[in-house]
């Protein structure tokens, strides 16, 4: 990397090279039994290069040829892309536990066993159908750049994500687990699966619109993505944002606070530094109902004149940095899950959304389909119901929220607790 | 090349291996609004080895050639694994062994032409919606993926074939107020780069509905009968259908019992068909990357299911015949089960029969994304129209569908003559299928649910 560094150096005005190297294994169960273990063992380097206020961009997935990664990059500056910031010297930066050594030797024969034990667990105490899968991952990041950065990043992960589906369906209840290295599945944990399965097992039919809607942790993404994007530098420099005027001012239920906390290394993946060597800290979105950040890579910092954020990540190796806000929490409120439940006289629980990528995203507006959808009655869930769709705009719906879970989980997008609203359309086929 | 990949998977001690190799070259421009954001070519390039070994099946992907021998062994030791956790061994469906290189037949190689006259093209058709005061900005790329991929097995199979594939298009955003509404363009496919030129008629077209969303009311959500366009009933073929009649999503599922063959699932007016070997279509290839020759195969005959997709392995599964239908997006993955080109055969109604038959309804065009879970699917609609005594009435936004697979086959009472299939792809079943092609006729469904604001 360093000889690519100092080739680069010699064409061109500024230039970072970025390197990833990812060893991954994975399991999986259907109806519990052992189905698939699939490995991979994939690395890549990229290269930006600014030249006469030009940037330049390439990508490889070995280093076998240097000149033709560096003629790619200065190929495409005739594009024009604008590029004239800074790329930044970064260090001193805190220490964080990112990597558990044991995960290295977690054996795939270890996944089966965890996954097979945990499939007759449930199997026992439920009749729906079990599928698992089990996940090991380490990898590393090297950034380096001509400003002197010289970053480098060690990581481990392990994901285990029992599934019982609804007959007839894919639908099923689920809840991830995520750590740095292998950890068994609590009782807890698979109770919670398997009883709320079997209270919603029956299918019913419930009549009527004024229904409350609980958003499980897993599925609350679906507002948190509308938020996401209007937040972005990205949004924001397009002017399609409906927020682009509001820093500042209170758009949500004052019980709401939304945060990035890429710091917090309880979790796997904490960050110190993003993609492009941008110190990450903690970095509140929503405090209390106000909105008081919006977050930016190096190249719309620039566009916009602002501060960088440290929210420059590259989705691949393909892929320059663009605006992300990661590590996501929704701070928890304070009720109990099964306080909130007996809190609902009629309700859906939405455990599973489809179809949230396909509303009117930068607008807030969401329409999805819920599957599964557990219907609550007098405070006990009473089954699950079939064509069901929400629909709503998360700047009327985040206004006024009835209910905020005591604890988060970590979940598709981010740390979320559940969430009660009384806002949010329903409707149900006739 | 193909000895090299021999020689990759000659130390296996499996009954049967197979290595794919490719080199991928993409070009990407990218225009945030007048802005360029992206331009470049680059190659990258990876393996992916499988072995079936004592009745288990693995695979693993690598990047680096000095990786092989570890990958090897890696596979074989995770396939000794499952075999010793599985009860039933896996088999592959015998397939005839081809040596073949199949280079596509097509109009203008993108590979020829300079990168300053794609990014003058993508440039002058992101230009169009631009002009206009309501539309805030645009995101409009243009995509070319060239994949050369490499197929070598221990039973003596030596596959090359080349797909190449073209994308222009993107989001036109138009906003007025604190209202934003978008709608998307797509032009493409895998048959060279001159279905993208000529086309600025569609970029006028789509900005004109992108402008007329910003006066259009919400739906109001209820239960509808609706005339879906082409677009959206290929959605419809694709997601709730055509994904249960891949074998690897029903093999382990309770849907296997309702997805029988023999089945009478269907209103009779419906047949379905799966044809990757229909030259000129975005999902054309002629073998899969198991090196089986794909051929087409007819899904849904007068609304009785009559056939499904496989691998090697779901089609001994199930004891049924091959059909190559099993690719990966790219050398980062093992293949899966996929659809090539599925569609709704026509009928003889025309647009026109159809809205009379509607009467009062919805008539709502052109996807949004759609998703699948088991029999339940929702997908969304760019804008429609209400429908009244067959007429369409004024324009509504923010239409998304949910519904029953098994109960909307039975509603689906009529299929138009005027088939469209897709331009570009992108079905999201664990790995990206830039080549999913789907279409149809236009399609009038009885009792759908609509979400609404």
């Amino acid at each position: 990397m360093e000889q690519l560094l100092e080739m680069a150096g010699k064409v061109s005005d500024k230039a970072e090279i970025y390197s990833v190297d990812v060893r991954g294994d994975s399991v999986s169960f259907e109806n519990a039994h052992l189905k698939d273990i699939d490995s991979s063992i994939q690395s890549g380097v990229s290269l930006r290069i600014m030249k006469n206020g030009i940037l330049g961009f390439a990508y490889t997935k070995n280093l076998a040829d240097r000149e033709g990664l560096i003629q790619n990059a200065l190929d495409s500056l005739k594009g024009g892309v604008e590029g004239s910031f800074d790329l930044p010297l970064t260090k001193d930066l805190p220490s964080l536990n990112t990597y558990d050594p044991l995960a290295e030797t977690l054996s795939n024969s270890a996944m089966v066993e965890e996954c097979s034990r945990v499939c007759e667990i449930l199997s026992r105490k439920t009749k729906g159908q079990i599928n698992i899968s089990a996940s090991r991952s380490t990898g590393s990041i090297r950034i380096i750049n001509s400003s002197g950065t010289y970053l480098s990043w060690k990581s481990s992960a392990y994901y285990l994500s029992p599934h019982i589906l609804y007959p007839y369906s894919s639908a099923s209840l689920h809840r991830v687990l995520k750590s740095k290295g292998f950890a068994k599945a609590a009782d807890e944990y698979l109770n919670f699966l398997s009883d709320t399965y079997d209270q919603s097992l029956k299918e019913v039919n419930p009549e009527g619109r004024n229904l409350k809607v609980l958003l499980l942790p897993e599925t609350l993404y679906v507002l948190i993505w509308r938020l996401q994007t209007a937040t972005s530098g990205l949004s924001i420099y397009q002017n399609i944002s409906p927020l682009a005027q509001k820093s500042g001012e209170k758009i949500f239920d004052e019980r709401l606070s939304i945060y990035s906390d890429p710091l917090n290394d309880s979790l796997p993946h904490a960050r110190a530094f993003d993609d492009e060597g941008t110190p990450c800290s903690f970095f509140p979105i929503i405090e209390k109902g106000a909105l008081k950040n919006f977050y930016c890579d190096l190249y719309f910092s620039m566009k916009l004149k602002t501060p960088p954020t440290g929210h420059g990540f590259k989705g691949s190796i393909s892929s320059k940095p663009a605006p992300l806000l990661t590590h996501l929490c929704v701070a928890p409120g304070n009720k109990s899950i099964s306080e909130i439940l007996k809190s609902i006289d009629r309700g859906i629980i939405i455990a599973g959304a489809l179809g949230a990528h396909s509303g009117n995203i930068p607008n807030g507006d969401f329409s999805i389909g819920v599957a599964p959808a557990l219907y609550v009655e007098k405070g006990a869930i009473a089954g699950h119901v079939k064509d069901v769709m929400v629909a709503g705009n998360i700047y009327d719906t985040l206004k006024k929220v009835a209910e905020i879970e005591d604890t988060v989980y970590p979940s598709h997008g981010g740390n979320f607790p559940a969430m009660l609203f009384d806002n949010i359309n329903v409707t149900l086929k006739k | 090349m193909f000895e090299i990949l021999r020689a990759m998977i000659s130390g296996a001690t499996a009954d049967y291996a197979d290595i794919r190799y490719e080199i991928m070259r993409e070009t990407r421009i990218l225009f945030h609004g007048r802005e360029l954001f992206h331009i470049g070519s680059n190659t990258t390039d990876g393996f992916v080895i499988r072995v079936l070994k004592d009745g288990g099946l693995s695979s693993i992907a690598f990047t680096r050639a000095d990786d092989a021998e570890t990958a090897l062994h890696t596979a074989e030791e995770n396939a000794a694994l499952i075999a010793r956790h599985i009860k039933k061994p896996v088999e592959f469906g015998k397939t005839d062994i081809i040596q073949d290189t199949f280079l596509p037949d097509i109009d203008e190689d993108p590979r020829q032409i300079s990168i300053d006259e794609k990014l003058q093209l993508t440039r002058n058709y992101n230009s169009i919606p631009l002009k206009y005061e309501k539309v805030a900005t645009t995101n409009i790329y243009y995509s070319e993926v060239v994949r050369e991929k490499y197929f070598v097995s221990t039973e003596g199979a030596k596959v090359r074939e080349d797909l190449i594939t073209t994308g222009l298009g993107g989001l036109i955003t138009s906003k007025d107020g604190t209202l934003s509404q978008n709608v998307r363009v797509a032009l493409g496919g895998s048959n060279g780069f001159a279905v993208l030129r000529n086309q600025e008629e569609e970029f006028e077209k789509r900005t004109a509905i992108a402008l007329d969303l910003l006066r259009a009311a919400p739906v109001t959500g209820g239960t509808y009968n609706i005339v879906l366009n082409q677009d959206l009933a290929g959605v419809f073929t694709h997601e709730a259908f055509g994904h249960f009649s891949e074998a690897d999503l029903i093999e382990d599922s309770t849907m296997r019992e309702r997805m029988q063959t023999g089945a009478h699932l269907g209103n009779e007016a419906l047949n379905i068909i799966d044809d990757p070997l229909m030259p000129g279509q975005l999902g054309f290839y002629c073998y899969d990357d198991e090196g089986v020759k794909a051929r087409q195969v007819s899904l849904m005959k007068q609304g009785v299911l009559v056939g499904r997709l496989h691998s090697r392995r779901t089609a001994a599964a199930f004891g049924e015949g091959l059909t190559g239908h099993c690719v990966a997006e790219d050398y980062r993955y093992a293949p899966i089960v996929r659809m090539g080109n599925i569609f709704i055969k026509p009928g003889e109604k025309t647009l026109e029969d159809l809205l009379a038959m509607l009467g009062d309804g919805l008539y709502i065009l052109d996807s949004k994304g759609g998703q699948t879970s088991g029999e339940n699917f929702t997908f969304g609609a760019q804008y429609g129209y209400v429908i009244k005594e067959g007429k369409i009435r004024n324009m509504i936004r923010d239409i998304n569908i949910t519904g029953n697979l098994y109960h909307t086959l039975k509603n689906i009472t009529a299929v138009g003559n005027d088939i469209v299939l897709s331009k570009t792809g992108g079905c999201g079943k664990g790995q990206l299928n830039i080549r999913s092609c789907h279409g149809g006729p236009h399609i009038l469904i009885n009792n759908v649910v609509v979400g609404g604001m």
